[in-house]
């Protein structure tokens, strides 16, 4: 049954995989503007330079085989050439994957930690001194601009304590002896993104927490648990939070895969060589290929994020299965 | 037992947080003197037969050498050719060549190398470098240094010719075809700095190289590193994190003059921005006809007032625009005061009135006589705020003269197809330019059409002219014809030249000495020159980077601490 269950979310999801994949393709070629004058930005080129570079990115072919040898590359792991940097998409975005990986994951881990556990002390504590503090601050840090929040922390952090690097993934340059002073280097660096995306994400998670909380508290078994005397603690980790996590779970996935690409600011603001960076030089070049495997992989992201959500919901609610 | 995981959490968090400390701002006394140079634009390719972008000229003049280099004055000089001649009919080079030249391999620099160049850029006609070779017909070389370049006609800019000469026995093994993607990962070339490692969204590191034959560069290791925004920038080369930086904006340079270290600078470069009208005479042109009659683009001119807006838009940085050429360049032409078009609403009217478009409904805009009205799309870069603002500013004054200007925002890829397709009535954008005037005065010229003219201008006078100062090796006579040049196209006005722009540097004096702007008036880099980067010094007694206070650390760390056990402490207490 249950491995039924999972093979059945995996088809669906492989299934939307390929319809986004279809719809990506087309989507960037009704965009308007000629490819070709974007690759050659040689005005001198002669057509016969021309005829070659039609050839060597594929656009000398009809719409419908330029689309089919757009699939069969993709399933040999080939994603096409990027316009702008003249190299294979995979190489182009496997560069600023790990960038974006580190720096989001890591926010995400914190945010999630300390979001939940803000809600849920919040949702207890409901009226009290602490409540209204964890509140307001959740409103603040879910409500202020991405942008402003990292300037102010730059000009705090960096120019005020001197804590923090303002930019950058590694001190430009440095030649590192051991791997430990690099680490400390890249931590360093990694501080201020982090802590701004995870100021960010918290408010939400707080928020979204501890209003289920709040819900799941009103319920029946819950006064039954008290009744029963088991002590508090108790009660919110066996019997509260595992009701309150249900809706975590789906906002956590939908963040997922979204923050991949929607951490252009953060990434901006600390010149951070991530995904969302690459996404928006590659939109302004026009870099179709590069764009559609940065979409693909953004689709992936989420998809896969979604199925795990999916997943994790039969586990903790044994409901959702039937 | 709790409090000692207390201890623990509170050691464990002053410990993470000191660890940062020395990293950031620790002694560099051991290292070596680097160079950090904050830009906000990647290198595209580091093949000098991909890259198209300011930067990556930039680049190749540290990476690579010409035969000839101008020097702090912009006058041409001996670089990896020792001297050259010119025979009596003017179509026939001979460039002796330095003999103590060596690759950064340490292949030896022959006459092989520069004839394997130019015939490589000639026969693929690729890259920014290419359009300097115009007009050269055979490269040879009768023995190891010495090369002869053979032209069809004089070729006048035959000096100012600043084509980065590669190393053969490296290119020698690429397909030609393979050409246009040969990413060129570690450039070999003979320059004063050699290329260490790129990495992409984050900065290129260039070494000095010791056996440099004009000498080593005083920086050790020279990083430009990239900005994804100038603000941070701008905090960045304050702290010294990095030494020099350019592409500030107007405010951040007022704070950056602020500091005792550093000095900031509105420089003049060589370039401008433009209003382009689509002049297009052809049927498959989409442009309003009506913009074909010059009286319109003229009384479009006079109807901007360019001073305000550069000064409110751009904060005085910059000077306002006459013609093609900047101000200054050696062949740049200056209107008389008869010809001159500054701002006078009046006039702008009054030509108007007198060529026949008048306002039969009343609405407030002027028609021809079918009764078309004088209204036209204008077209600007979504990106770019200041031409947006300066767009707006345009279509408000040019209202007044009885003609109506429809905004339109649009991405750069977009409006560049636009271009191409005639697909338009004007817009703004900018150039930059050369020290020779041929590159730009080549944008106007028929032949230029569907290529790299966006204005779609032709003028048979003007083309022939083109050709002509091509060939006049008087610098004298040439500037004569290249004055007419600049004449006509004031006086149609294809283009109406806004702003000679200002690129707004700063660099470290307190670390760095030796800083020289080139021209006197103009940047420290992006000058067309290496000057800076071959002779800037490390200032020795430079002060250390001042260290993040201890003090401070610790008082965050214990902060931080005390507020976990807080927390911990409520946490018993709700129980």
């Amino acid at each position: 049954m249950k491995k039924q269950y999972v093979l059945k979310k995996v088809l669906q999801s492989l299934v939307t995989i390929f319809f986004v994949i279809v719809f990506n393709y087309f989507l960037f070629r009704i965009m308007p503007g000629n490819p070709l004058s974007m690759i050659m930005r040689n005005p001198r080129a002669s057509a016969e330079a021309i005829e070659r570079t039609k050839e060597l990115f594929g656009l000398g072919q009809p719409w419908y085989m330029q689309f089919f040898i757009y699939l069969g590359n993709l399933f040999e792991g080939d994603l096409g050439l990027s316009f702008i940097h003249k190299r294979p998409v995979i190489e182009v975005v496997w560069s600023r994957i790990m960038p974006t990986i580190i720096m989001v994951g890591l926010a995400q881990i914190l945010s999630i930690v300390v979001g939940i556990l803000m809600g849920v002390i919040s949702a207890w504590k409901r009226g009290t001194k602490v409540d209204v503090i964890a509140l307001s601050f959740s409103l603040i840090t879910y409500s202020v601009p991405t942008f402003w929040l990292g300037i102010i922390l730059i000009a705090i952090f960096s120019i005020g304590l001197r804590l923090f690097p303002t930019s950058g993934m590694l001190t430009p340059g440095r030649t590192f002896y051991n791997t430990l002073s690099m680490i400390r280097d890249y931590a360093s660096h990694l501080f201020l993104p982090v802590l701004t995306l995870s100021l960010v994400l918290i408010g939400e998670y707080a928020l979204t927490m501890r209003n289920t909380l709040l819900d799941v508290l009103t319920e029946d078994y819950m006064t039954t648990a008290k009744a029963k005397g088991f002590d508090d603690n108790y009660i919110i980790k066996k019997h509260a939070i595992p009701n309150a996590m249900l809706p975590m779970i789906t906002l956590i996935a939908i963040n997922m895969g979204l923050i991949i690409g929607g951490t252009i600011q953060v990434e901006t603001i600390f010149s951070w060589p991530g995904l969302g960076r690459l996404m928006y030089e590659a939109l302004n070049g026009r870099d179709y290929p590069l764009l559609q495997g940065i979409f693909l992989l953004i689709t992936i992201s989420v998809i896969l994020a979604n199925l795990i959500a999916d997943i994790t919901y039969s586990y903790l609610d044994p409901r959702v299965k039937s | 037992m709790k409090t000692k995981r207390r201890i623990v959490i509170m050691l464990t968090i002053i410990m993470v947080l000191s660890m940062f400390q020395t990293s950031t701002f620790g002694s560099q006394t051991q290292e070596p003197d680097a160079m950090r140079i904050g830009v906000t634009v990647e290198i595209d390719s580091l093949s000098p037969l991909i890259s198209y972008s300011q930067i990556g000229y930039e680049v190749f003049m540290l990476l690579y050498d010409s035969l000839i280099t101008v020097d702090e004055n912009l006058e041409p000089v001996a670089n990896l050719a020792k001297n050259w001649t010119l025979n009596d009919d003017q179509t026939e080079w001979t460039f002796e060549l330095r003999d103590d030249v060596q690759w950064h391999d340490g292949e030896p620099f022959t006459s092989a190398d520069v004839v394997f160049t130019y015939n490589m850029l000639l026969d693929s006609d690729l890259g920014m470098y290419s359009g300097y070779l115009g007009g050269i017909v055979e490269v040879t070389a009768p023995d190891d240094h010495t090369v002869i370049v053979r032209t069809e006609k004089p070729k006048a800019n035959m000096l100012q010719n600043s084509c980065p000469i590669l190393p053969e026995h490296i290119w020698k093994d690429v397909n030609p075809d393979d050409y246009m993607t040969w990413p060129n990962d570690e450039p070999i070339g003979t320059g004063g700095f050699k290329f260490s490692e790129l990495r992409p969204g984050e900065y290129l590191k260039l070494v000095a190289n010791d056996d440099y034959f004009l000498g080593r560069p005083g920086i050790d290791e020279l990083i430009f590193v990239l900005y994804a925004n100038t603000d941070t920038m701008a905090q960045s080369i304050k702290l010294g994190e990095i030494d020099a930086a350019t592409n500030f904006s107007p405010s951040q340079l007022d704070s950056l003059q602020a500091e005792t270290d550093i000095e900031a600078i509105s420089a003049v470069v060589l370039g401008f921005t433009e209003l382009s009208f689509n002049a297009w005479d052809d049927p498959s042109s989409n442009a309003n006809p009506l913009l074909k009659d010059i009286v319109i683009r003229q009384a479009i001119e006079w109807s901007i007032d360019k001073q305000s807006i550069l000064d409110i838009v751009y904060s005085g940085q910059g000077s306002v625009g006459t013609s093609l050429i900047p101000p200054e360049g050696f062949y740049h032409y200056e209107p008389s005061a008869d010809e001159l078009r500054d701002f006078n609403i009046e006039k702008a009217n009054q030509i108007l009135e007198d060529a026949g478009y008048i306002d039969l409904d009343g609405d407030g805009i002027r028609q021809d006589s079918d009764g078309t009205p004088l209204e036209f799309t204008f077209t600007l870069r979504a990106d770019n705020t200041d031409e947006v603002k300066a767009g707006q500013m345009i279509a408000g004054s040019v209202a007044e003269a009885g003609i109506k200007l429809n905004i339109e925002t649009v991405d750069d890829g977009l409006l560049i197809d636009k271009i191409y397709s005639g697909d338009f009535d004007m817009f703004i954008w900018g150039w930059g330019t050369d020290l020779d005037p041929t590159t730009i005065l080549n944008v106007m010229t028929t032949s230029q059409i569907g290529n790299m003219s966006d204005s779609n201008y032709s003028n048979e006078r003007y083309d022939q002219l083109f050709i002509e100062q091509q060939t006049i090796m008087d610098p004298a006579e040439r500037q004569q014809v290249v004055w007419e040049m600049q004449q006509i196209l004031y006086e149609e006005a294809p283009y109406i030249i806004l702003f000679y722009d200002n690129s707004l540097q700063a660099v470290n004096t307190a670390k760095w000495s030796g800083w020289k702007r080139i021209p006197d008036e103009g940047g420290y880099f992006f000058n067309l020159t290496n000057y800076n980067y071959l002779n800037v010094q490390p200032v020795s007694d430079a002060a250390p980077v001042e260290s993040g206070s201890n003090t401070v650390l610790y008082v965050v760390a214990a902060v931080v601490a005390v507020a976990v056990v807080f927390m911990f402490n409520k946490k018993k207490k709700a129980k």
